[in-house]
C-alpha cells in the first residue's frame, strides 16, 4: 500500500491553492517581497555603477584573490560585484518567508473554522493533508524566488550591466538560489507548522516561525561587516545540513498534526 | 486491505445485519475516562439517536465509531471493519456531519464539495450528478457558486450535510443536523434522513432535541460517560415508570375501592385528585381493561378514562437522576 496517493495529495494542494489565491492580504505578502528583492538590487546597479568609489589597491586585491573571476573587473565593477553579491541572501529570505505565511494562514485557518474533522474522517492520510499542505506552501516560495532571481538576471544582462552577469551566475548564487532556498523554505514550512500547532492567530505563527529567517539575516550583516562572501560549497554544505534537520522536524510536524492531537488538542 | 476479525456474533438478535459494533469500547484522556464499556449493535437501515448532556461523551463515541480517535479499551468496527486495523475502510464508509459546519469559507458550495468529492475518489461526472442532486435538495442550487464565508448559518449547515451525504455512505453520523435551521429547513433535513434510512444506510443522530429523536429513531440511547439506557422511544417511555391512567368519575369512588386498586398487581400507585383517580401502572394496554372491569364491578361511575405515557422528557431526566428546578427563576 502506497504511503502517499498523489490525488489524494493534488486535491489538498488544489484546494489550498484557490484559498491562497482568494486571501488578498497573503497573496500581497506573497507579490510585494520578490518585487521589492528584485528592484533593490537592479536600482543599486543602475545608480550605483557610475557613482561607485574605487577602493585601495590591497582591498581590492584581497576581493579578486577571493573571487578569481571578478579579475576582469575594474575598480568600480568589483565594488558593484561585492555590494550586489550581498543580495544573495536576501534571495534566500523568500523561500523563507512566504512558506512560513502560507503554513501559519493555512493551518491555523483550519483550527479557526474547524473545518479539519471533516476532512481527517475522510480516507485522507495524515501524510497526504501534510504533504499538501507543504507543496502548497513550498512551491509559491520557491517560485517566488527563482522568478525573483530569473527577471534580476534578465534584467542585469539586457538593460543595466551585462558585465557583472557573471558575478551573480556564479557558483555561490546558483547553490544558493536553487539548492540553499528550497532547502530553507522546507525548513520554514515545518516551523510554520510545527508553530501553528500550538497557536491560534497565523501573525502569531509568522513571528514565532520568523526565528528561521534570523540566521539568514545574520548572513546578511556578517557579510557586510566583515567583508566576506559565502561560496557556493559552503551553501551546498548549509543545505546538506538543513536537508538533515529537516528530517527530525518533519517527524516533530508528523508527530504535532496527529489526527488525534488535532482533534482533542487543537483549541 | 484486510478485513479485520470481530469476534463477536455478525448479526443482531432479530437476525439483522450489522451496521455498527461496538465493544466494551472506551477512551481516557490523561487519566480522566471520557467514555467507558460501550457495547452497541446497530442494524444496517437502522436511526439511532444518542442522547445526553453536554460532556455526556457523545462526540467522542462518533470520534471513536468514525475511526479519528483510537479506543482505549474494547473495539468497534462498521461493516464489519475495525475502526483501529482499517481505519481507512471505515473513513470510506462512513459520512459525518460534525459539531460546527467546518466548511472552507474562502471556497464556493461546489468547490467545498468538490474537494471532499475528490477525497473519496469519486468519478467527475459522479462528482458533478451528486453535487447537483444534493445542491437542489438543500435548496443551494442558486448559490452554488457563491463564497460559503457569505452563507447564513443554516445555508453553511444544510452545505455540510450535503457534504457529508456526497459519497452516499453506509453509516452517517450527523452531531445536531437540524440545530442553526429554521423549521423548512430543518423539515428537509428530518425528510432527508426518513429518505437515507430508507436507502438502507444506518444513521447516527447526536442530538439535544428529544422530539426530534422520538420522531426518527429507531433506537434511542441515553448517555453519560456509558451507555445508561437503550431502547425504542416508546418502550423507553414504557419503562420511564410514569405511565399512568386518569380515571374521571361522576362521584367520589367508594372509600375501599382506592384500597383494593392499590392492592392489584399491575398497579404500582393510585393518587386521589378530586374526581379524577390516577392510576400507575407498567403497561397501559395491557392493564387498562382489567382496571376498569375492576371499578366497575367496585362501584365507580366513570365518565372517561385516558392513558398518559411519560414523556422522552421525563424518561430523559429519570436516567440522567435529575431534573433542574423550574421555580424561583425569572418568569
Amino acid at each position: 500500500m502506497r504511503l502517499i496517493r498523489g490525488a489524494m495529495v493534488g486535491a489538498v494542494v488544489r484546494r489550498e491553492a484557490r484559498e491562497i489565491i482568494r486571501n488578498r492580504l497573503l497573496v500581497f505578502s506573497i507579490i510585494l517581497p520578490p518585487v521589492l528583492l528584485t528592484a533593490s538590487p537592479i536600482l543599486l546597479i543602475a545608480l550605483g555603477s557610475h557613482a561607485a568609489a574605487a577602493l585601495p589597491a590591497d582591498q581590492m586585491a584581497q576581493l579578486i584573490a577571493r573571487h578569481p573571476s571578478w579579475s576582469g573587473l575594474d575598480s568600480r565593477q568589483v565594488v558593484m560585484a561585492f555590494a550586489i553579491s550581498q543580495f544573495l541572501a536576501t534571495f534566500l529570505i523568500l523561500p523563507a518567508y512566504i512558506p512560513l505565511a502560507i503554513a501559519s494562514y493555512s493551518i491555523v485557518g483550519e483550527k479557526q473554522t474547524r473545518s479539519l474533522e471533516a476532512v481527517l474522517s475522510t480516507p485522507l492520510r495524515t501524510s497526504e493533508l501534510l504533504a499538501g499542505k507543504a507543496i502548497a506552501a513550498l512551491v509559491p516560495g520557491v517560485l517566488a524566488s527563482w522568478l525573483a532571481y530569473a527577471t534580476l538576471l534578465l534584467l542585469t544582462a539586457v538593460l543595466v550591466a551585462p558585465e557583472l552577469l557573471p558575478v551573480i551566475t556564479d557558483g555561490s548564487w546558483l547553490a544558493g538560489v536553487l539548492v540553499l532556498g528550497p532547502a530553507i523554505g522546507l525548513i520554514s514550512v515545518e516551523a510554520g507548522i510545527i508553530v501553528s500547532s500550538r497557536v491560534n492567530d497565523p501573525r502569531v505563527a509568522q513571528q514565532i516561525g520568523g526565528i528561521v529567517i534570523l540566521p539568514i539575516v545574520a548572513l546578511i550583516v556578517l557579510q557586510g561587516a566583515g567583508g566576506f562572501l559565502v561560496d557556493g560549497p559552503t551553501y551546498l554544505a548549509g543545505a546538506t545540513v538543513l536537508l538533515l534537520i529537516a528530517v527530525g522536524g518533519l517527524r516533530l510536524a508528523v508527530a504535532l498534526f496527529g489526527r488525534e492531537t488535532i482533534l482533542t488538542r487543537w483549541r | 486491505m484486510t478485513q479485520s476479525t470481530v469476534t463477536v456474533p455478525a448479526l443482531l438478535p432479530g437476525g439483522e445485519a450489522v451496521a455498527v459494533r461496538a465493544v466494551g469500547l472506551g477512551r481516557r484522556f490523561g487519566s480522566q475516562w471520557a467514555l467507558r464499556g460501550v457495547d452497541l449493535e446497530l442494524a444496517r437501515g437502522e436511526v439511532f439517536g444518542l442522547l445526553g448532556p453536554n460532556g455526556a461523551g457523545k462526540t467522542t463515541t462518533v470520534r471513536l465509531l468514525s475511526a479519528l480517535i483510537a479506543p482505549s479499551e474494547g473495539r468497534a468496527s462498521i461493516d464489519g471493519f475495525d475502526v483501529v486495523a482499517d481505519a481507512d475502510a471505515v473513513r470510506a464508509r462512513i459520512g459525518v456531519l460534525t459539531e460546527t459546519p467546518g466548511l472552507y469559507e474562502r471556497l464556493t458550495a461546489v468547490q467545498n464539495l468538490e474537494f471532499f468529492g475528490r477525497l473519496h475518489g469519486l468519478s467527475p461526472a459522479v462528482r458533478q450528478e451528486r453535487m447537483e442532486r444534493l445542491l437542489r435538495l438543500f435548496d443551494l442550487w442558486d448559490r452554488r457558486d457563491g463564497l460559503v464565508g457569505t452563507f447564513s448559518k443554516g445555508m453553511k449547515q444544510k452545505l455540510a450535510i450535503a457534504r457529508a451525504l456526497l459519497h452516499e455512505p453506509s453509516v452517517l453520523f450527523l452531531d445536531e443536523p437540524t440545530a442553526a435551521l429554521d423549521p423548512e429547513a430543518a423539515f428537509v433535513v428530518r425528510e432527508a434522513i426518513a429518505a437515507l434510512k430508507g436507502q438502507g444506510r444506518t444513521i447516527v443522530l447526536c442530538t439535544h432535541n428529544l422530539d426530534e429523536a422520538e420522531r426518527l429513531c429507531d433506537r434511542i440511547g441515553f448517555l453519560r460517560g456509558t451507555l445508561l439506557r437503550l431502547d425504542s422511544p416508546a418502550r423507553l417511555r414504557g419503562l420511564g415508570g410514569r405511565a399512568v391512567l386518569e380515571v374521571e368519575l361522576a362521584a367520589a369512588p367508594p372509600a375501599d375501592l382506592v384500597e383494593r386498586l392499590r392492592g392489584r398487581p399491575e398497579v404500582q400507585g393510585v393518587e386521589v385528585a378530586g374526581l379524577t383517580l390516577e392510576v400507575s401502572v407498567a403497561d397501559v394496554p395491557r392493564a387498562t381493561p382489567g382496571l376498569v372491569r375492576a371499578l366497575v364491578e367496585g362501584g365507580a361511575a366513570i365518565v372517561g378514562v385516558r392513558a398518559r405515557t411519560a414523556s422522552l422528557e421525563d424518561v430523559y431526566f429519570e436516567v440522567m437522576g435529575a431534573r433542574p428546578p423550574t421555580d424561583g427563576g425569572p418568569p
